[in-house]
């Protein structure tokens, strides 16, 4: 308290010599409150090293933990548990973190309903991921499923039960028994219909037990690099508008995804890749990021996804004219065609002029040809969501819908310990000092393609594998490598120049070209002359950032300016995701191209392998997008690393050679 | 308080006196006592006390409720309500799909 007493004199004092605003908190924290106020701790000092308008507070810490979903949380309090003085710096509440809204459920082989094993659980997920996922990564996933559910059980997470009270598991997502050969395998558990915001309030209500300080609406500008190593975070302090670096050995960076670089997406308004953008700033890759999950049927406006038992039942899907337009494309399913091709389908709808809408930008699912009865039994609660996020009566109009965004397998790259790595002279490096878990993290479990209900196994497996290795790497209390004073500079720079910005085009209108190019050239439908044409708009859509125009002049919760910082790293994510997928000349998993319809592996799988010979590294497409930006031109860079073939340990679990993918 | 005691022994003086001030008196009764007991219709039934005063059972969830929250047919405790939400291959809720 004195010292927070003395940090306030000299921001006073400073007050005098300086005409720019003090900030308020600093006034208020002359003050004896009867409740310690978390981010004021002791170890703050102010200063003046960047700059004498933005007065920085340094803190020092053992480990920074930058995001609080699911993976920041878990990676939080498990290193508080190991004894480290941990900070977790989010820019929203952690329970308002984007994992609230997963309500699937979270796999793991537990075996309550039949005989289960991990190994037929890395075999699925290893498949799913189209052979692109790094199979020591899942091999650690799978293995640690059972006792991270348990784990999690144990923190007070109320799983559904069966009647013998274990934990009830049902079939979900493309699991299966005996490699493939034993039929569907009952592996998701969940909790009632809440998983993700249980999950999201459990691991929430289990950190307070421990010793964290949570700096909750500190938005994380920038990685503290020095000679490779990152030294730690610094950020804005969205309510009095101060800059904050967090010293630390070690950070991690759990920031979640980046659905928002698409017009319609499933995630919050603030899933803006942060992380991915931090990393890329600091030159260092990120990973696979052309890898992005649609779903054919979201509602136009409001991104919610409609299910595909719509279509099950007999809803159809129709364009402008009123034709039922998937008998074109698919004459057999219809409107029952796997999910790539409806999203394919009707984006070429789309394309060729014959969409519905003002900017005739989406099609219309058709159901009220459909019994109104049969939807009430059949689909209950459709037609509120029809009336509450589209606004029509689903028994009389048709609902608009676009193939929306939902996940991204890519991000920053890391090994199964959750490290950070580059790849540099043929092999990866490990950055020292920086970790990375979650969605934002690609330790590629997911590889070109998620299945349903592993992100949350993700989640909770590498957040606690970030700790982890931390824990053993580490001590707590050990002392900082020193920092050049003035770290940090560019970051604040940048901030200023964005708040006193005057250009010519808002944010939010920068936003909106930057969206809808990425949905017209980015999303499902992707060929060679759509995706150059789109590279190209979004390399001037990246110059345009040079005219923005902020409005808000203050420094206290200016949101205009924090969304212009947010929209800068979506622009990051958004160039580096349509360069990757132009460059990649397959198709696999989520990246679908009409004129290259074909995996293309070392070998040809689908014929027998003896005979053929092996090609090269540099003419097959099963190795991982390494993507690095030059932030001032926005010009990408694409290097190419090798998947993990070898699980952890071939004698317990032995890798999965590659296949062709078929259900 | 105050006030509605003197109040009250006003409109009582009135009432020996013939005036009839039932309308203030309930009007006080309402206010001091919370509930609606008197004759008159709510002037507000959309506030709080109006609509809670509607008998339970008008506002169901097109989901209901399982007996002691168990599955009849699955037998599991404490699952999501309504139809088995992985049906149609994805996870579905209310019409919304939330994985797959």
């Amino acid at each position: 308290m004195a010292s927070v007493r003395a940090a306030s004199r000299l921001l006073s004092r400073r007050t005098i010599s300086h005409v720019k605003a003090v900030p308020a908190a600093a006034v208020q924290s002359s003050r004896n409150f009867h409740f310690s106020i978390y981010g004021k701790k002791k170890n703050a000092k102010v200063s003046d090293d960047i700059s004498t308008q933005y007065p920085v507070v340094d803190h020092e810490f053992d480990a920074v933990v930058v995001g609080a979903g699911g993976a920041g949380l878990r990676a939080a309090f498990g290193l508080s548990e190991a004894g480290f003085n941990t900070a977790c710096v989010t820019k929203l509440f952690p329970t308002r973190s984007h994992t609230v809204a997963a309500q699937g459920g979270i796999n793991a082989a537990l075996g309550n309903m039949e005989d289960d094993d991990w190994r037929w659980h890395f075999y699925d997920t290893v498949k799913g991921s189209d052979w692109l996922g790094d199979q020591d990564a899942i091999h650690y996933m799978t293995e640690q499923a059972p006792a991270a559910v348990v784990e999690l059980e144990n923190f007070g997470m109320p799983f559904s039960r069966t009647e013998d009270g274990k934990i009830y598991q049902r079939a979900f997502g493309g699991q299966s028994l005996k490699y493939g050969k034993g039929g569907q395998a009952h592996r998701c558990c969940c909790v009632a219909d809440r998983t993700g915001h249980s999950l999201l309030h459990t691991l929430y209500g289990r950190s307070l037990r421990y010793d964290t300080s949570y700096f909750v609406e500190y938005f994380a500008l920038d990685l503290l690099m020095e000679d490779g190593q990152c030294k730690g975070v610094i950020a804005l302090c969205m309510e009095d508008g101060s800059i904050h670096r967090f010293r630390a050995q070690n950070t991690v960076i759990a920031t979640g995804g980046y659905g928002r670089t698409y017009f319609s997406c499933t995630s919050a308004h603030t899933s803006t890749g942060d992380g991915n953008a931090m990393v890329t700033r600091a030159g260092l890759p990120c990973q696979d990021l052309e890898f992005v999950q649609f779903h054919p049927t979201g509602i136009y406006g409001a991104g919610c996804l409609i299910t595909e038992g719509c279509r099950g039942e007999g809803g159809i899907l129709i364009n402008s004219e009123g034709e039922r337009f998937m008998e074109r494309y698919a004459p057999n399913a219809k409107d029952l065609a796997s999910r790539d091709v409806v999203s394919r389908s009707m984006t070429i709808e789309i394309r060729e002029g014959r969409g519905v809408g003002p900017e005739k930008d989406h099609v219309y699912l058709q159901l009220h040809h459909l019994p109104p009865q049969q939807l009430a039994t059949r689909l209950p609660g459709i037609s509120e969501t029809a009336m509450i996020f589209a606004g029509v009566d689903v028994t009389k109009e048709p609902i608009p819908v676009l193939p929306t965004v939902h996940y991204n397998m890519g991000g920053i790259p890391t090994n199964y310990k959750g490290q950070v790595i580059d790849y540099t002279d043929g092999k990866d490096t490990v950055v020292p000092g920086l970790y990375a878990c979650g969605e934002a993290a690609c330790a590629s479990v997911h590889g070109a393609n998620r299945l349903g209900a592993n992100s949350l196994l993700d989640l909770v497996v590498f957040g606690r594998a970030c700790a982890l290795t931390i824990a053993n790497e580490h001590k707590p209390g050990e002392k900082l490598s020193p920092l050049k004073p003035s770290a940090g500079e560019e970051s604040v720079a940048n901030l200023d120049k964005l708040r006193f910005a005057n250009g010519s085009l808002r944010t939010s209108e920068i936003r909106l070209n930057m969206q809808k190019t990425m949905q017209n050239h980015a999303a499902v439908f992707r060929t060679g002359s759509v995706l150059k044409e789109g590279c190209d708009k979004m390399d001037d859509i990246y110059q345009t950032m040079e005219q923005i125009k902020t409005f808000d002049r203050g420094i206290v919760w200016n949101t205009d300016l924090v969304e212009s910082l947010e929209l800068q790293n979506l622009m990051l994510n958004a160039v580096q995701t349509i360069n990757s997928a132009e460059q990649r000349k397959e198709s696999r998993g989520a990246h679908a191209r009409e004129d290259f319809r074909d995996r293309v592996d070392e070998f040809d799988y689908s014929k027998p392998l003896q005979g053929q010979e092996k090609k090269p590294f540099d003419q097959h497409w099963r190795k991982h997008t390494l993507s690095y930006v030059d932030p001032k031109t926005g010009k990408v860079t694409l290097k190419y690393r090798p998947v993990i073939d070898t699980s952890l340990d071939e004698q317990d679990c032995a890798h999965v050679p590659p296949a062709i993918r078929s259900y | 308080m105050f006030f509605l005691r003197v109040w009250v022994s006003a409109s009582k003086q009135a009432v020996s006196r013939g005036v009839s001030v039932e309308s203030v008196l309930t009007g006080c009764t309402r206010a001091a006592s919370g509930t609606a007991t008197d004759k008159e219709p709510l002037r507000k039934a959309k506030t709080p006390q109006g609509r809670f005063d509607v008998p339970e059972g008008k506002n169901k969830d097109v989901l209901e409720k399982f007996p002691d929250d168990v599955n009849p047919a699955t037998k599991e405790k404490g699952g999501p309500r309504g139809p088995e939400p992985t049906r149609y291959g994805d996870w579905e809720r209310r019409g919304r799909c939330v994985d797959f």
